[in-house]
């Protein structure tokens, strides 16, 4: 074989390569292209045969629409608050129950942490039922804690498992050095454990965020009005008679934006987080 | 060894004993919390759920709770359509969950030959794990419509025949496979492509010298050494896929014809379209008995536990 055709084929390699890489990342890439292109158009725009790609006068018309006639804004902040506390709920809890399992000489610490586990298994189908009917009993239906509790639940065992991992990578070395130095149990998880652990802590959150903020099934069962959050209401687009095409893609924009932008800054820890630590990533 | 212990040794005596106990003490103090939110919010109502199974309660029918024994779960073992959805959701999760894990091995062989910008093209990918379900359901339906979609218009112009998509009873659950694969594929190709970076080099660099093809290296190689990786991904997905729900009510409503009725579809339309609640309780409990005993027979056959374990010892 010459040089020459030996270059030739790993051109040709190269070019198959990059044909087959772009053709996936196309497949994956099409629907959100498409997403938020039609959020930007009119309805009349988005059903038209052959499809309008991308000369088309883009408008805001679908946002303002959910603003104006949806009050997506009150959405918003329906969910915001939820996954917010439900998300600071769960990596307190969480945390110090990794904490103690990492690093206390407790009683059947394997059985304890499968526990927790055993809630990730749980489908929520099974356990909504029983929540519904308790909190009308209770009078929490429709309301904040009802749906912070229960995301603060399905939050828990990630935090557990993943924190519990972080925490194990610190030396601990270091916290016994504290520990000579004076310093009680509880000081030096507070001054020396926890500052080295807020890489892990940030994306345990990203991900438990993530996770409550997209979740459906219990939101549009546990809320009627009151504490409705995004998805809920993005779902009731397409339950009117007409179907707001324009209006449902933009609420699709409009809930995913924050996880996407949040994920992809924390990408770094993304495969430890969501395999509950057991893959390093 | 566990700092408690290599502390503990360096002191003796009384002192020694008590430490430890104020040790527990607080161990399980940290634990509290964590444990009271497991049973008030998670254990508790599932015991309650129990009882529910057990009484025929409806709010619809005046609210009032009798007993009726296992009565519920007789109805349930005969009830067609209720296992008609258990079928089709074992179908659904073994399509879609070995459909992505294929295509997740794949990406991830193409990817970890790291060409310029396969970074940035791997970070795309990501994304669809990232949209919320809803979002995915309504953009999908979009450019599924089957007279006025992009996918139709595609499928036109390379020269295939135009698809019925959901429309079609024979085609909408293939359809909700395809969306599901496009969503998850993703997490799997993300945590597989994690494995294959960290793969030990030595065993590729022997297999060179030897001369084994690319086939060979992947089979005999590559893939045994994936295997814990692969497992913990499948096993996170299957978990998942049992719950199914939001693309598919977005999208079909288990329709048409009861083409795409999975089981949490089936549950919620007993539960909160008839609130036919003691029933629905005792087809959860039935279901969350199948899907534990798949996930055990998994974890079983898997070797999932002794992975697990490893990682514990470490």
């Amino acid at each position: 074989m010459s040089p020459n055709h030996v270059s030739v084929q790993r051109g040709s390699k190269i070019v198959f390569v990059y044909a087959l890489a772009l053709l996936a990342t196309a497949f994956f890439a099409f629907p959100i292209f498409w997403m938020v292109t039609a959020s930007l158009k009119s309805d009349h725009n988005i059903t038209a045969y052959p499809p309008v790609w991308i000369f088309f006068t883009p408008s805001l018309q679908n946002y303002v629409k959910l603003v104006e006639e949806l009050g997506i804004v009150k959405m918003f902040i329906n969910s915001a608050v939820i996954v917010g506390l439900s998300t600071c709920l769960a990596m307190a809890c969480g945390t110090l129950a990794a904490y103690a399992l990492a690093r206390f000489d407790i009683k059947n610490k394997q059985l304890i942490a499968f526990e927790v586990l055993s809630i990730r298994m749980l489908p929520p189908i099974v356990s909504v039922v029983p929540m519904f009917i308790l909190a009308r009993w209770l009078g929490v239906f429709d309301t904040y804690w009802l749906l912070t509790a229960a995301y603060a639940l399905s939050g828990l065992p990630f935090v557990v498992w993943v924190m519990r991992v972080f925490i194990q990578d610190i030396p601990q070395s270091i916290e016994e050095a504290a520990l000579i130095d004076g310093c009680s149990r509880l000081e030096t998880f507070w001054r020396v454990t926890l500052p080295l652990l807020m890489p892990g802590l940030a994306a345990t959150m990203v991900i438990v965020f993530m996770f409550a903020w997209n979740e459906f099934l219990l939101a549009s069962m546990l809320t009627s009005n009151a504490a409705k959050t995004l998805p809920v209401i993005a779902a009731n687009t397409l339950n009117a008679k007409s179907i707001a095409w324009g209006m449902a893609s933009a609420a699709g924009v409009v809930m995913s934006l924050p996880v996407v932008v949040l994920v992809l800054l924390m990408q770094r820890y993304l495969v430890r987080g969501l395999t509950l630590g057991a893959v390093k990533g | 060894m566990s700092m408690t212990h290599s502390i503990s040794t360096a002191k003796v005596g009384v002192a020694d004993k008590a430490q430890r106990a104020g040790e527990r003490r607080t161990g399980l103090l940290l634990l509290t919390p964590a444990f009271v939110l497991m049973n008030v919010v998670g254990f508790f109502p599932m015991v309650y759920s129990l009882y529910i199974s057990l009484t025929d309660y409806n709010p619809t029918h005046g609210g009032i709770a009798r007993f009726v024994g296992l009565k519920n779960y007789a109805t349930a073992l005969l009830d067609l359509q209720f296992w008609h959805a258990v079928g089709l959701t074992c179908f659904f999760v073994t399509l879609s969950v070995l459909s992505s894990l294929i295509l997740a091995v794949l990406l991830s062989l193409l990817f970890n030959l790291r060409y310029p910008g396969f970074f940035l093209l791997r970070t795309i990918i990501l994304i669809p794990m990232l949209i919320t379900p809803i979002a995915v359901g309504i953009v999908w339906r979009v450019m599924m419509m089957p007279d006025l979609g992009v996918l139709n218009y595609i499928l036109t112009v390379v020269g295939l025949q135009p698809q019925l998509w959901t429309s079609s009873a024979g085609s909408a659950l293939l359809s909700i496979v395809l969306v599901d694969i496009w969503q998850w594929t993703p997490f799997m190709f993300l945590i597989v492509f994690a494995g294959i970076s960290s793969l030990p080099k030595s065993p590729f660099e022997a297999a060179a010298i030897d001369g084994a093809g690319p086939i060979r290296v992947f089979f005999s190689i590559t893939l045994p050494l994936l295997k814990p990786v692969i497992v913990i991904a499948t096993l996170l997905r299957i978990v998942d896929a049992f719950r199914t729900y939001d693309t598919a009510f977005i999208m079909t409503r288990g329709g048409p014809d009861f083409a795409t009725d999975l089981v949490s579809v089936y549950l919620q339309r007993v539960n909160f379209r008839f609130f036919d609640l003691g029933y629905g309780s005792a087809l959860s409990w039935i279901t969350l008995l199948i899907v534990s005993v798949i996930i055990l027979i998994f974890t079983r056959l898997s070797g999932f536990t002794r992975i697990i374990s490893e990682k514990e010892d470490r």
